[in-house]
């Protein structure tokens, strides 16, 4: 307690409040850790083999947990990037391509990182030249960003997409790699998020842009910086989804874009992103919805629908979760903001 | 006497709490038809709680009855107690802060949720189809605003496109179109001039001693005295005492209002207009649209400069050119401090040069209403407590954000609570503590004190007289004639974008000598 005159009446009361206060934010962290045990139980009940499914949990949440870490500073700004995973199609296939031409590593990954951090850049560009809502200018370019990688694919390679030799990237194909990669890229964005001065203005400028201005923050140079961000989590996706698989086809990472919507808010993050964001949403939430999407597959195999059928009732129970989160979260935002 | 009198608005052992805090105990409140009530009470004191309550804007958190017009009234929303809760004539409310919304015109705003009725076609049921006859709303809106006395507002405007004032008319005239018999006026005399409020009294004047009533809350003790009726005084979410108009004493009631007597001067006490010599802010030839047509200042360190005027003189844009935040269209700002001369071309200027800007519109410009004290106050004063000019360190953070409260006595529960939970007063005094916090040598306050309470009025006007001690250049935009005729050094007094006099302190410095040059 800071102050003596504090207008706190009722002890009773005040507890009640911290005990929300607590619960709503260790809740998706509860919610990961009720999915991982459900996803266990599931698994061991029909004797399929657990580590080979962890192993499938780990490939599945790298690429979009990397990518949402990253975004993470978009939706902070209270806007929304949908293009990353053209982005990230975009980026793998020109690695491909620039390694299948060269040869070399080196300049493979520098392309990948111009590429990845050129699209985000051109999104933010785009935004503040023609004044127009950030997430607007996404839409346009996922559509540019897609229909470039396809024509790309068709043209450079044979029905079933682009491939690379597995020696490239396979031996970052390791879940110790990846969750070596992952715990470094989540601790270098909360360090820039939570310990510096761009992740103070950053969140201030989600919670209110007009105030921001005034305090002297300027809304492109962080605008730039959170798209920046989001292109280098965009390029580390890239790199993971061709360790995992050497071949890209027009439907890699398609679906990216929304899953990190999705996955965000499960892992706790304000859909209109402010100072209540968090960096560890995107690995929380990017797991819970794996292990959710994992669990239904297999709960609905057993119960005899087909994959395809269970794909779609899959997307639907986790429409259904992510309209509940937003509801809860909402909730408790609007109690904050009663009048006086 | 007020036996024979019609209650119209009852409500008996209402309480209401927020989270931790309760901001009304077990409260009664009795409203007369024909009366002009009115509340007053400290910021949090619990006077907008109630009323937002009977105006539908939230639900009481226990209470006894709450009738109207003698019935069971529990509105579920404030347009349900507009409309009576579907039998006309309800209760209306006028909002402290922004009730409209920006993004659409002013026609829009004031038929918001009845659009219908102005579509071009009508089936036999008479219900309505099509597109919106746009030349029929906005007739209709001229129509509204004229019933009130405003005649320069365009309908068809962008509310956004307006000032703070001109948002607040359409607001008056969008809530008298429902034809209330209650009508709220909360706080809101003090986000409009003198044109403004005249027109607001009239239109309680309208309302008096006919089968209507008024609740009028405002911090401002003179005026309400003169307004209202009856007086009722609020004190930690408790009535205090109700005055009859003949009972009217304004130390008796501060003594209620704050449970105590003002220590201390209100404004300063002193007659001596000197302050330094070195000019820390200069303009020359200032020229923004129609709101500043070549105007120049110069500000003073150590100097407390008022700027006057009617709501449209150009003074608040005055203040954003100024911090840099509007680019003027010939004209500069300089800024001097110890690095030297700059030229202030945007905010981020002003700012790397002490400069601090208190915006009229607080709950937009001042503050992020959904963060907390501590990220409002520390975003501004990073240079201050940063490890090496980036790092931020939790501990150091905390430590300057409750240096913060402590030194303004902000109310709170604890640094994380969130602003938008605050009072007026005690939100004003969070932007008061990120701006002095991080060192402001040049502060430019623009109605520093609206809709603040008397004591938190008393306490900003002893900073303010403070940081001019200490060599602070402030200016002061306002438009309360005795806050500026009681802090300012000099008075600037503006009219149709340009300064029209120069006032300097004295004793003898009336509101009289000074009117005249502002109408």
């Amino acid at each position: 307690m800071v102050n003596a005159n504090s207008p706190v009446s009722a002890s009773a009361s005040i507890n009640k409040y911290k005990v929300k206060s607590i619960a709503i934010a260790i809740l998706p962290l509860a919610a990961l850790a009720f999915l991982f045990g459900l996803f266990c139980i599931v698994v061991t009940a029909n004797d399929y083999n657990l580590e080979l499914y962890l192993t499938n949990v780990i490939n599945r949440g790298t690429v979009l947990v990397l990518v949402a870490t990253g975004a993470i500073f978009i939706y902070t700004l209270g806007s929304f990037d949908i293009s990353l995973g053209a982005s990230t199609l975009l980026c793998a296939t020109v690695g491909v391509l620039t390694y299948n031409s060269t040869q070399n590593v080196f300049l493979t990954v520098l392309v990948m990182f111009a590429i990845g951090v050129g699209c985000s850049l051109l999104s933010s560009l785009l935004a503040s030249v023609f004044r127009i809502p950030v997430f607007v200018t996404t839409v346009a370019m996922m559509s540019v960003l897609s229909a470039i990688a396809s024509q790309l694919i068709i043209s450079n390679g044979s029905g079933n997409g682009l491939s690379l030799p597995k020696t490239v990237f396979g031996p970052l194909d390791s879940p110790w790699i990846k969750i070596a990669v992952i715990a470094v890229w989540v601790l270098l964005c909360a360090f820039l998020f939570d310990f510096t001065k761009i992740g103070r203005r950053e969140k201030f400028l989600g919670a209110n842009p007009f105030c921001a201005k005034l305090t002297g923050i300027s809304m492109y140079k962080y605008a730039i910086i959170a798209f920046v961000m989001a292109g280098l989590g965009v390029v580390l996706g890239a790199i993971f989804t061709l360790s995992y698989s050497p071949t890209v086809n027009t439907g890699t990472a398609s679906s990216i874009g929304m899953d990190i919507l999705v996955a965000i808010v499960f892992g706790g993050m304000p859909i209109s992103g402010g100072p209540r964001s968090k960096i560890y949403a995107s690995l929380i939430g990017g797991f819970s919805y794996v292990l959710l999407n994992l669990t239904l597959n297999i709960v609905l195999r057993m119960a005899g629908v087909d994959s395809q059928g269970s794909q779609g009732i899959t997307q639907i129970i986790s429409a259904m979760v992510f309209l509940a989160v937003v509801y809860v979260a909402s909730m408790n935002y609007r109690a904050k903001n009663l009048p006086r | 006497m007020q036996s024979e009198r019609q209650v119209i608005l009852q409500i008996k052992g209402m309480t209401k709490t927020f989270g931790p805090v309760t901001a009304l105990k077990d409260v009664d409140l009795t409203l007369y038809r024909g009366d002009v009530l009115g509340l007053i009470g400290e910021n949090g004191s619990g006077k907008s709680t109630i009323t937002s309550i009977a105006a539908g804007m939230q639900k009481a958190t226990k209470v006894e009855s709450m009738q109207y017009k003698g019935k069971d009234w529990s509105p579920s929303s404030m347009l349900d107690a507009l409309s009576g809760c579907g039998e006309g004539k309800g209760i209306g409310m006028i909002v402290q802060e922004s009730g409209t919304i920006a993004g659409i015109s002013v026609a829009e705003n004031i038929f918001l949720g009845e659009l219908d009725r102005f579509r071009v076609w009508t089936f036999k049921s008479g219900k309505t189809f099509g597109p919106i006859n746009k030349k029929k709303m906005f007739k209709a809106a001229k129509d509204a605003l004229q019933a009130i006395g405003i005649d320069n507002i365009n309908p068809a405007a962008p509310m956004a496109t307006l000032d703070f004032q001109a948002r607040k008319l359409v607001e008056i005239a969008k809530v008298l179109l429902k034809d209330p018999d209650v009508i709220v006026i909360d706080e809101t005399s003090t986000a409009l001039a003198h044109d403004g409020r005249q027109i607001l009294y009239n239109i309680i004047n309208r309302f008096r001693g006919t089968e209507k009533a008024v609740i009028f809350i405002s911090h401002d003790l003179d005026e309400i005295m003169e307004v209202c009726d009856t007086l009722t005084v609020l004190r930690d979410g408790n009535i205090i005492r109700t005055f009859d108009r003949a009972e009217y004493d304004p130390d008796e009631i501060r003594k209620a209002m704050i449970g105590r007597e003002l220590q201390g001067d209100y404004y300063r006490s002193d007659y001596d207009p000197t302050y330094g010599e070195e000019v820390v802010l200069a303009c020359d030839n200032l020229v923004y649209g129609d709101r500043l047509k070549g105007v120049g200042l110069q500000l003073h360190k150590g100097e407390i400069l008022g700027i006057g005027g009617l709501a449209h003189c150009g003074m608040h844009s005055l203040g954003k050119v100024l911090f840099g935040a509007l680019s003027p269209q010939s004209g500069t700002v300089t800024v001097t401090d110890r690095g030297g001369k700059a030229i202030v071309k945007n905010e981020s200027i002003a700012m790397k040069h002490a400069m601090g800007y208190v915006s009229k519109d607080r709950d937009t410009e001042s503050l992020a209403l959904s963060a907390s004290i501590k990220d409002n106050i520390a975003i501004a004063g990073m240079d201050k407590y940063a490890v090496g000019k980036f790092l931020i360190w939790d501990p150091l953070e905390k430590k300057y954000v409750d240096e913060q409260i402590e030194s303004l006595s902000i109310k709170c529960s604890d640094r994380n609570q969130a602003v938008s939970t605050l009072s007026g007063g005690n939100k004003q005094k969070v932007v008061f503590g990120k701006w002095v916090g991080c060192g402001s040598e040049i502060l430019i306050l623009d109605c520093p004190t609206r809709g603040v309470d008397i004591g938190v009025k008393q306490a900003m006007y002893q900073l303010m007289y403070k940081l001019k001690q200490e060599g602070k250049a402030i200016l002061l935009i306002s438009e309360e004639m005795p806050e500026l005729m009681g802090m300012s050094d000099r008075i600037l007094i503006m009219k149709d974008g340009e300064i029209k006099k120069e006032f300097l302190r004295s004793k003898d410095l009336s509101d009289a000598d000074i009117i005249g040059y502002m109408i």
